[in-house]
């Protein structure tokens, strides 16, 4: 007689053949095999088998289910064996998934984020802080339960060994990217937070004030960056509204101080008023002569002035307007960059991720906007540190300021000087021919911007009236690992294409997948994003439509890594190498381009190819590479995967040569690519040279491109600047003290050194 | 003042700030990196100005 069981966790109690009993009955409802009495029979059978077995001791939970599973085959009942299997093979993984759930969380809640590499997978979170590890738990616990509950069998085996990385996996039932904010439809008439109401900004302050708030509002509804892709635009209307307060306002000063008269606001409003009404336009940054003989006119009328008086006062109450808003411009600019780089969003563990885009408003009041944000970026934070946020980018466009003789000439060399200090902005080139298809003169919404790293949304294959980089995104990318199947494949080069096509197929179902997931929610899973219309036709829905149609505006984007160790595996050398195997890079490259604009086409949806921006991804398939085949020189030798189409970061090539070579992928990567160039600070700190680069990008049809060298500072004495073993300004080695007096002397010569602490 | 600041004065302990690019985005300080990244920094090499390599 059996009395007693043993559980998994060691405790021993009661046996119970009623569970026994209900377990194989669910399991026969399942099939369709039978009933309660065929499972009380069963049941029985059970019970004898154990006794027969068991004497004196306890039988252990897995003994009874191996029994319960052979006296179902017995009986005949076949597919409940089957259904009993898979339940316990279910309750399996889930047990596990909790194990590793718990580990998990275990080493968030207590290892120190310097010591666990897991904790530092994504560098702007930080991992240290309460409500970044509640971040990164809550995000342990949606991974869990998405595989278990929300993958495809196939696709959870695929993600689990690293042939494919579903990007923000913890979001998977959420939400979608990313954003390309229109900054000027959103303030139109104004707009809620969510937590209240603002009316539409009336200065430049109020306008880059909102911007910011804008972009963390947003950045609460998805899990990417956020991007204003009409910076200069935008900001320009805010400069032209100061311009126009202050302008009557220094028009007032100035005829009341001339007069000697006090009280003249209602007449200089009517005076300004009317010229306005005859003229058609308004005080401007360089005004109509028009608008000031109309002004100047209003003038003698009403103050019995003569006509060179009031030009004259016109003249100075528009210089004095225009300092005044350069002024305002320049304070809402650095306020702007402070904000982005202090505000949190997603319960403090973040700044958001931001990013803007400029360069090609020609208006005095967009110019004036590009010059003050570059100047701010220049002057860094308060302690002269380098902003960190937002991404500056810069639109570098023919005919508007990439020639000597265009109207932004002038800011795009700025741009350069301040990139060259800082490292923004980066630069993306509208004329590269994949770009300049969209592009419309004087329609900016044509004009390609980037967001965060490299995403990219223009093409619209679902409404091609609606190419534009306006209030659209990404909504989600899975990223190929791409060396795996050419080592999979033992350089037989037609086993890797067929390797890839499916493995291509996979990703795009599982994209498809999370969109369906998507496409159920509705406005008010999204209060911002899609309550205040921020994404595109948006603001026609009701409460009760789905988000299908609008979401078909943005892009799901399949990604890879690592061309260079595929190529290396598959024909011995990487696309730095030879034409030849450039060639054989851009053949794959361009398959898989060729794989998303079919598919683009069968679904009428946005399925677009993107040089994957990997963080935790270049390690994580290499390490699971290196367990699977050990270390095969070029391919799984180093600790990361090379990022994208990228040259490999320590292969030595030219500049020109690593430009010239990774262009063409630019051309195929339709949702998003980047190249980099590394100088040395010499180099990059020679403008000359810098902008070298950067029109050598342009001409080669690079879409967006940056220039990176070393900027160190010594938080001691406020260098900023190449810092090797020994910094150049106060002498210390790194974790050295220095003398009291010796900070002293540095004040004394450098005013704007931080007010390091512990100097009395 | 934080209690960190306070207990490094005149530099004692303090290191260097080293911001790079990490895919695209700066990241304040390597020191937030994690481990494959790092040695991808380390292993970058400069590219020259010149047209032949």
């Amino acid at each position: 007689m059996i009395q007693s069981i043993t559980k998994r966790d060691g405790r021993v109690v009661l046996y119970d053949q009623n569970k026994i009993a209900a377990a194989i009955l669910r399991s026969l409802e399942v099939s369709g095999d039978g009933d309660a009495a065929d499972a009380a029979r069963v049941a029985n059978d059970v019970q004898r088998e154990l006794e027969s077995r068991f004497t004196g001791d306890a039988p252990n939970i897995e003994t009874i289910q191996d029994t319960v599973e052979r006296q179902l085959m017995n009986h005949g009942f076949n597919a409940a064996a089957k259904a009993y299997i898979l339940y316990r093979a279910n309750r399996t993984r889930a047990r596990e998934a909790n194990t590793v759930l718990m580990k998990t969380i275990d080493e968030i809640t207590n290892i120190d984020a310097r010591i666990s590499d897991m904790k530092r997978d994504n560098a702007n979170i930080d991992g240290n802080t309460a409500m970044g590890s509640m971040l990164q738990i809550g995000a342990a616990g949606a991974k869990a339960y998405n595989e278990m509950y929300l993958l495809r069998p196939e696709h959870a085996k695929a993600y689990r060994e690293g042939d494919i990385h579903i990007h923000d996996f913890d979001f998977y039932s959420l939400t979608t990217t990313c954003c390309q904010i229109d900054i000027l439809k959103l303030f139109h008439g104004g707009f809620s937070t969510g937590h209240g109401y603002l009316r539409e900004p009336q200065s430049i302050q109020s306008y880059a004030a909102l911007a910011a708030i804008a972009i963390q509002s947003n950045q609460n509804d998805q899990h990417g960056g956020q991007s204003i892709p009409n910076f200069d635009y935008g900001m320009a209307e805010g400069v032209a509204k100061t311009y126009r307060k202050a302008f009557f306002r220094r028009l007032k000063d100035a005829v009341e101080d001339y007069l000697d008269i006090e009280n003249a606001d209602e007449a200089i409003s009517d005076v300004i008023a009317k010229a306005e009404k005859a003229t058609g336009v308004t005080a401007k940054l360089e005004n109509s002569e028009s608008f000031v003989a109309a002004v100047a006119k209003g003038l003698c009328e009403s103050f019995a002035l003569d006509s060179d008086k009031a030009n004259k006062l016109i003249r100075r109450a528009a210089e004095r307007a225009y300092k005044k808003t350069d002024r305002d411009t320049k304070q809402a600019m650095e306020g702007f960059v402070h904000n982005l780089n202090t505000m949190h969003s997603r319960a403090g563990a973040q700044t958001p991720f931001s990013s803007i885009n400029y360069g090609t408003d020609v208006s005095s009041e967009g110019r004036m906007v590009i010059r003050n944000v570059l100047l701010a970026l220049d002057a860094g934070l308060g302690h002269g540190e380098t902003c960190i946020f937002p991404i500056h980018i810069f639109k570098v466009k023919e005919g508007v300021n990439y020639n000597e003789t265009d109207p932004n000439y002038d800011l795009f060399r700025l741009s350069m000087r301040v990139s060259a200090k800082r490292l923004f902005p980066n630069y993306t080139f509208l004329d590269s021919p994949y770009n300049l298809q969209y592009y419309v003169p004087g329609r900016p919404e044509t004009e390609v911007a980037t967001m965060g790293c490299r995403t990219r949304v223009m093409g619209n294959v679902y409404d091609p009236s609606r190419q534009i980089a306006y209030s659209r995104g990404n909504l989600s990318f899975t990223s190929i690992n791409l060396p795996r199947l050419a080592i999979d494949s033992n350089g037989d080069e037609k086993l890797f294409y067929e390797k890839l096509e499916a493995m291509l197929e996979l990703v795009a179902q599982q994209l498809l997948d999370r969109f369906e997931i998507q496409a159920n929610k509705h406005i008010y899973n999204y209060p911002f994003l899609m309550g205040q219309g921020v994404w595109l036709d948006s603001d026609h829905l009701t409460l009760k439509d789905d988000l299908r149609e609008v979401l078909k505006h943005g892009t799901l984007s399949i990604g890879f890594i690592g061309l260079a160790e595929t190529l290396t595996a598959l024909y011995g050398q990487h696309h730095g190498t030879s034409e030849e195997l450039q060639e054989k890079g851009l053949e794959i490259i361009g398959f898989m381009r060729n794989y998303c604009d079919n598919k683009s086409k069968e679904m009428q949806m946005n399925i677009t190819l993107l040089g994957t921006p990997a963080e935790g991804l270049s390690g994580r398939f290499i390490r699971m590479d290196q367990k699977r085949y050990g270390k095969i020189p070029g391919v799984t030798d180093r600790e990361y995967y090379t990022n994208s189409f990228h040259i490999p970061v320590w292969y030595n090539i030219s500049a020109y040569d690593k430009i010239r070579l990774e262009a063409p992928y630019h051309a195929l990567c339709n949702a998003g690519h980047i190249s980099y160039v590394e100088l040395d600070g010499d180099t990059a700190r020679n403008v000359e040279a810098f902008e070298a680069i950067v029109r050598c990008m342009h001409d080669h049809g690079i879409g967006y491109g940056s220039i990176n060298h070393p900027v160190d500072r010594d938080p001691v004495c406020g260098y900023v600047g190449i810092i090797g073993d020994v910094c150049p300004r106060c002498g210390r080695r790194e974790g050295e003290q220095i003398a009291p007096e010796r900070i002293e002397e540095l004040r004394r010569m450098y005013p704007q050194m931080p007010a390091f602490q512990g100097i009395e | 003042m934080t209690a960190k600041s306070k207990n490094e004065k005149l530099g004692q302990g303090v290191g260097f700030e080293r911001i790079r690019r990490i895919t695209g985005y700066l990241v304040g300080t390597m020191d937030k990196w994690n481990d494959a990244k790092r040695a991808e920094e380390r292993d970058r090499v400069k590219h020259g100005m010149s047209k032949n390599g």
